[in-house]
């Protein structure tokens, strides 16, 4: 999750052009028609191995804004880049010739400004007071911001936590009980305000506030490249109904951030700012969000060293965030009382969870990710394919290309090169789209031990968990480096016989890991992998050549928590892992104890340029030398890497000779060494890798990258689709409007996706929630499957007794195992008295 | 160019003795090169001021990059709640470092200046060029053919018909053609970006035949006809938007200038003598006001150095124009510092080349005359 940098200033200074433009473009190109792209031979999909394309052109087109007119007229297939704005949804959904996607990473806030009760300069600053803030919830209509202000983009949000995590699905029942109890009451949100405003000494003078004599105005700091310039004003027109004077600050990214992320909170510079939030990918644990959103050790920023939480919310928060839990259910306690604190302190008032689309021409198909849509989709390239075909060409439209030099080891960390790049190399294991969970790509399967007592869970079974009360790390397993010799050094080597890790993995690589190829025909080996553990520790090494100060806060990170690597196995590869680095999920844990794989010959050639001076891996190091960033792909890298590989070559250099050496014959060597020579002629650049695609040519002036399919990817091409589409359930609830006292009620909820029910395996939890008028929880329970895709809850006479008379409802909150967002229904009914004969 | 003027008629030059004429040139010529010089300075100067807002934009850039390094650690899955703020101040401290924001902004603005006027561009903070290099001079110079193709054709074409069309209709003054033409001439106050947008409209959409924007067909085309041809087909567009937006005022302008020339003496004599009309415009109508028209087409071709913002990006057009709006996006100084002071050195060499060409060529310029 990042700090939404709101619009780049390129965005910001000409979104008057684009605007115009989109205006006068999109109005016509949507009605164009599609035309067909000239398409090469086709494969069977049975027999297809790795991607479904056979061509993949990425092309620079910076405005968002005809993305759809582009579509229409068949110039693109798929965009990389998310769209926002409702009017462009409106032609989207109205075209029969484009498609979309819609990802839920972006939320929407407001920061209240907790310093006070009154500024250095004596004004008050009513955001101190708690229930003040507390009453800002009931004061904001979401489902009108939603609706009105994001045009259907967004949902309504009150809780810290997103609706599209799993973590809300684990306690989704409580939390919407919260919902409910925070939502629109403009009538006790002003009461509150009255009595909160009069405390502070405060008194209404021609409907103004006024404290010491003087009228009590709120700056707002207002956000005014996108939709929370409306959000905001919305929100001022409610706090001046409210009685408060204000003062809009309309503020581009930067300016708004001088004001409120770098000014002292109390010297009274803001007291709100539309703020807002991006995650580009399902997050599995938010436990971590109380903490960073409400307490001072979210960020040493002045604003966050002004929240004083309540001592109770402080621990539990603070619980949360270091894993303080002996289990599952603690967590889920401790989340929702964390949930009910969070919003008694709403130092943020939450708003909307905003949605974008991935608009893409109809007769395309990709999994897109539930949070960073098909940018931020791990599994894009194995998916992404022509809904009646295999194989033919498609163009993707994203904002840069190349943005930053690639390197495998501190290359760019720019978003759409990094999606580009997820096409060109394969991995370990690959997170769900749909619920961040991963599974197995290149590993078979895995086995995690972790300590006693330490609240892990897995829910895939390809992962085995168990627990140990003491995991000792071998004596032979590697923990150190030795610069001087170039090898790792062993538990017993260092002294640290006995050593103990809170965890061990054993990872189970597939038979075919040793037997795959590089994209210039060169076989994967154990080299590539040691080659990439061995400059992990170089590079934060004083005394190496590849030594590079930026990487060493980072990996003394790692190393505090690295315990040791064990090659169990070659063949089949098995790999043991111990650390005492925790996560939530086995699988996640698993995921980040797997082995990266580069290709030694590459990256040998690489270090030999960077021990020379003439280039570094990272653009900090590139700065410090004053050499050039490490690029494979363009630039004044290739001809540098050129002379190294000569020299390489000639010598039959390897990297660190020590430890690959024993695994290398010269035969390989000079393979490996003919190979990529071979490729760098051919295609005029270095960047191989072992994923589904290769780079085929590179068009850095131009902007334009092309990728062709690499076949002797090991897959079979249809191994991921099962990914095409989240299967989000949708509910039908039925059931009487009036109940009567003294009877059972009877309610059935039909699931299905895509018309077809869903199976109750399919469902991970099934809920009811039962409110009286009020809102106020009165009954929850499980919902009963009964089979053919339905469920059904039944109301006991005490049940509906408890409600009283009046009106109540009946929600109900389905968690699938498939997807991270849990589903919702309600259905409005009425309790009566009992009936009599002549009722 | 005070020190240029017209000398009255009756000063004959020929008096003056060679050597001090000479003399006297190089001593106006060196004084020409320190003016400029110090205009240049200024210039540079007051644009590290400006994009750095007088050293505000540190204040800016250090919240951006903690801002930045926050969301990057608390992002990574494996850095623990409690191990984050110390990697934070650690990750911040060397950006800043790198970027040199924990010196005194007066002391950096002083080095940038001093490596602006020695021509270092030095490295970029945050861009790199297309081709992967963090050198300012090649993150220019990989845009500059783009901006140069199509500014320069569109310019080139814009100053050459306005020429010729400017010269006939001096000698049709007041016909059909004429009255239209100066009825146009106020078409050109909406920028070319503008018709851009309506053509892109028309042959990109309404009626497909050229593309909407880019330099070249993605992917591109293997061979190099074919490339050219593209490139051409790409072109065809914002040439003409550019075309349509300068042509008409341009055509009055120099339409105007060579009515005021033909009613001169000499040009009537020569109508009065019965010589052609190619004669006339050639000998007596172009010759005269040659060196005018020069300093126009340098100066427009300097003027092609910076291109033109927002219609390379209505047209995707991957020039100058765009990189140096991105720089200033970035905040990036020494890549706008770049651009500006090649603009500057550009400048100030076309100046003082026009300044010694008057000198030496137009008879009625002396040096040093009272």
């Amino acid at each position: 999750m990042q700090l939404m940098r709101a619009l780049d200033p390129l965005q910001v200074a000409s979104s008057g052009v684009n605007l115009l433009r989109s205006g006068l473009v999109l109005t016509f190109a949507s009605a164009l028609a599609l035309s067909p792209l000239p398409l090469r031979a086709q494969d069977n999909l049975d027999t297809r191995r790795g991607g479904l394309l056979d061509e993949i052109v990425f092309a620079t087109e910076t405005d968002t804004a005809r993305l759809s007119g582009l579509i229409s007229d068949g110039a693109f297939q798929l965009t990389a880049q998310g769209v926002s704005d409702p009017s462009m949804f409106q032609r989207i959904r109205e075209s029969a010739l484009i498609d979309y996607d819609m990802s839920f990473g972006g939320s929407v806030e407001l920061t209240l400004n907790p310093a006070g009760p009154t500024f250095r300069d004596g004004t008050l600053n009513p955001f101190h007071v708690p229930a003040i803030r507390e009453a800002m919830n009931w004061l904001i209509d979401r489902r009108f911001i939603a609706e009105e202000i994001y045009g259907g983009l967004a949902r309504p949000r009150s809780l810290p936590i997103g609706t599209a995590v799993p973590d809300f699905a684990r306690v989704a029942a409580s939390a919407r009980a919260i919902e409910l109890r925070y939502r629109h009451d403009p009538a006790r949100a002003l009461a509150v305000i009255e009595a909160e405003m009069q405390a502070l000494g405060a008194e209404r003078q021609g409907g103004i506030w006024h404290h010491d004599g003087r009228p009590v105005t709120l700056r707002m700091v207002i956000r005014s490249d996108d939709n929370r310039r409306q959000v905001g004003d919305h929100v001022a027109n409610l706090l001046e109904g409210a009685g408060f004077r204000t003062e809009r600050l309309y503020r581009g990214p930067e300016e708004a951030s001088r004001i409120w992320i770098a000014s002292d909170p109390a010297a009274g510079q803001w007291h709100i700012v539309t703020g807002a939030w991006i995650s580009t990918l399902v997050r599995r644990d938010s436990s971590d969000d109380f903490d960073f959103y409400y307490t001072p050790r979210g960020r040493p920023d002045p604003l966050w060293q002004a929240y004083t939480p309540a001592p109770e919310f402080d621990r539990v928060a603070s619980r949360l965030a270091e894993g303080d839990f002996a289990d599952l259910e603690e967590r889920a306690a401790l989340m929702t009382r964390a949930l009910d604190l969070a919003m008694q302190d709403s130092a943020r008032i939450w708003l909307v969870d905003q949605s974008q689309i991935g608009p893409r021409a109809a007769d395309i198909q990709v999994a897109s990710d539930l949070a960073g849509g098909v940018r931020g989709s791990q599994i894009w390239p194995l998916t992404l394919r022509f809904a009646d075909r295999v194989g033919g060409q498609a163009r993707v439209a994203m904002p840069s290309v190349l943005t930053e030099p690639w390197n495998p080891v501190a290359g760019t960390n720019w978003l759409f090169d990094r999606m580009v790049l997820r096409a060109l190399n394969d991995s370990s294991v690959l997170p769900d789209p749909f619920t961040g969970l991963h599974r197995p790509q290149r590993l078979a399967r895995a086995d995690l031990t972790v300590r006693e007592g330490t609240p892990v869970s897995v829910t895939l079974p390809w992962v085995t968990l168990d627990q140990a009360e003491e995991i000792t790390v071998p004596d032979d397993a590697w923990i150190a480096w030795d610069e001087g010799e170039g090898r790792f050094l062993t538990v017993a080597e260092t002294g640290q016989q006995g050593l103990s890790a809170r965890t061990r993995t054993l990872l189970h690589y597939g038979p075919e890991f040793f037997d795959r190829l590089w994209h210039d025909g060169s076989t994967v080996s154990l080299p590539d992998v040691l080659v990439s553990w061995a400059l992990t520790f170089s590079r934060a090494n004083p005394d190496s050549p590849h030594f590079d100060p930026s990487h060493v806060p980072v990996f003394e990170v790692f190393e505090r928590q690295f315990r040791g690597w064990r090659i169990v196995s070659e063949d089949p590869f098995v790999l043991e892992v111990y650390s005492d680095q925790i996560s939530l999920d086995a699988e996640t844990m698993v995921a980040q104890r797997t082995a990266s794989v580069l290709p030694w010959h590459v990256i040998g050639l690489a270090m030999q340029a960077e021990a020379r001076g003439e280039l570094a891996f990272s653009s900090a190091k590139a700065d410090r030398i004053d050499a050039e960033w490490l690029s494979l792909v363009a630039g004044p890298s290739l001809p540098i890497l050129d002379r190294r590989l000569e020299d390489a070559r000639d010598a039959g250099a390897i990297p660190f000779p020590n430890l690959l050496g024993p695994h290398l014959t010269e035969e390989e060597i000079a393979q490996r060494y003919d190979n990529i020579a071979a490729w760098r002629a051919a295609r005029r650049h270095f960047q191989i890798g072992d994923g589904p695609y290769l780079l085929h040519s590179v068009h850095p002036i131009e902007g334009a990258l092309v990728l062709r399919h690499f076949p002797d990817f090991p897959d079979p091409a249809d191994r991921w689709l099962g990914f095409a589409a989240p299967p989000v359930p949708v509910l039908d609830l039925d059931g009487p409007l009036i109940v009567a006292r003294g009877e059972e009620a009877r309610f059935t909820i039909q699931a299905s996706f895509a018309g077809d029910p869903v199976a109750a395996d399919d469902m991970e939890a099934a809920r009811f929630l039962l409110f009286d008028g009020d809102g106020t929880l009165i009954e929850e329970g499980d919902v009963t499957e009964i089979g053919g895709g339905m469920w059904e809850v039944r109301l006991t006479p005490a049940q509906i007794a408890a409600l009283g008379m009046g009106p109540n409802s009946l929600e109900v909150v389905f968690t699938s195992r498939h997807v991270a967002m849990p589903v919702f229904a309600s259905q409005p009914f009425a309790t009566v008295p009992v009936r009599t004969a002549n009722w | 160019m005070t020190e240029l003027t017209q000398p009255p008629a009756t000063h004959p030059s020929t008096t003056r003795p060679r050597s001090r004429e000479i003399s006297g040139l190089a001593l106006f010529m060196l004084r020409r090169v320190l003016a400029l010089v110090l205009t240049v300075l200024v210039g540079v100067y007051l644009t590290i001021i400006i994009a750095n807002m007088g050293g505000q934009v540190d204040e800016l850039r250090i919240i951006q990059i903690r801002a930045d390094v926050s969301e990057a650690v608390r992002a990574n899955p494996a850095v623990a709640a409690a191990e984050r703020p110390a990697l934070i101040e650690a990750q911040v401290a060397q950006e800043v470092e790198r970027l040199g924001l924990d010196q005194p902004f007066f002391w950096r603005s002083l080095d940038y200046l001093r490596r602006a006027m020695l021509l270092d561009l030095g490295r970029a903070e945050q861009m790199s060029s297309d081709l992967g290099s963090r050198q300012v001079s090649a993150i220019i110079t990989e845009r500059l053919p783009a901006t140069l193709l199509l500014f320069g054709t569109a310019n080139v074409l814009v100053f050459a018909v306005s020429l010729i069309v400017a010269l006939g209709l001096s000698r049709r003054y007041g016909s059909a053609l004429d009255r239209t033409i100066v009825a146009l001439a106020p078409s050109s106050a909406a920028p070319g970006w503008f018709y851009g947008l309506f053509l892109i409209l028309i042959f990109a959409f309404a009626w497909p035949i050229f593309p909407s924007g880019g330099m070249v067909t993605v992917p591109p085309p293997e061979t190099a006809g074919a490339y050219a041809l593209s490139v051409l087909h790409h072109m065809v567009l914002p040439v003409f938007a550019i075309f349509i937006s300068s042509i008409f005022v341009s055509i009055y302008s120099w339409r105007t200038f060579f009515l005021i020339h033909s009613s001169e003496d000499h040009v009537e004599m020569a109508r009065a003598k019965g010589l052609t009309d190619r004669m006339i415009e050639t000998r007596y109508i172009l010759r005269p006001t040659l060196p005018p028209i020069v300093t126009s087409f340098l100066l427009m071709l300097i003027g092609l150095w910076s291109g033109a913002i927002i219609l390379e990006q209505v047209f995707n057009w991957p020039g100058l124009g765009t990189l140096l709006f991105q720089a200033i996006g970035f905040r990036d100084t020494p890549v706008i510092i770049g651009g500006v002071v090649i603009f500057a050195y550009l400048l100030a060499l076309t100046v003082f080349l026009l300044d010694f060409l008057y000198a030496l060529l137009d008879p009625r310029v002396r040096v040093g005359a009272p």
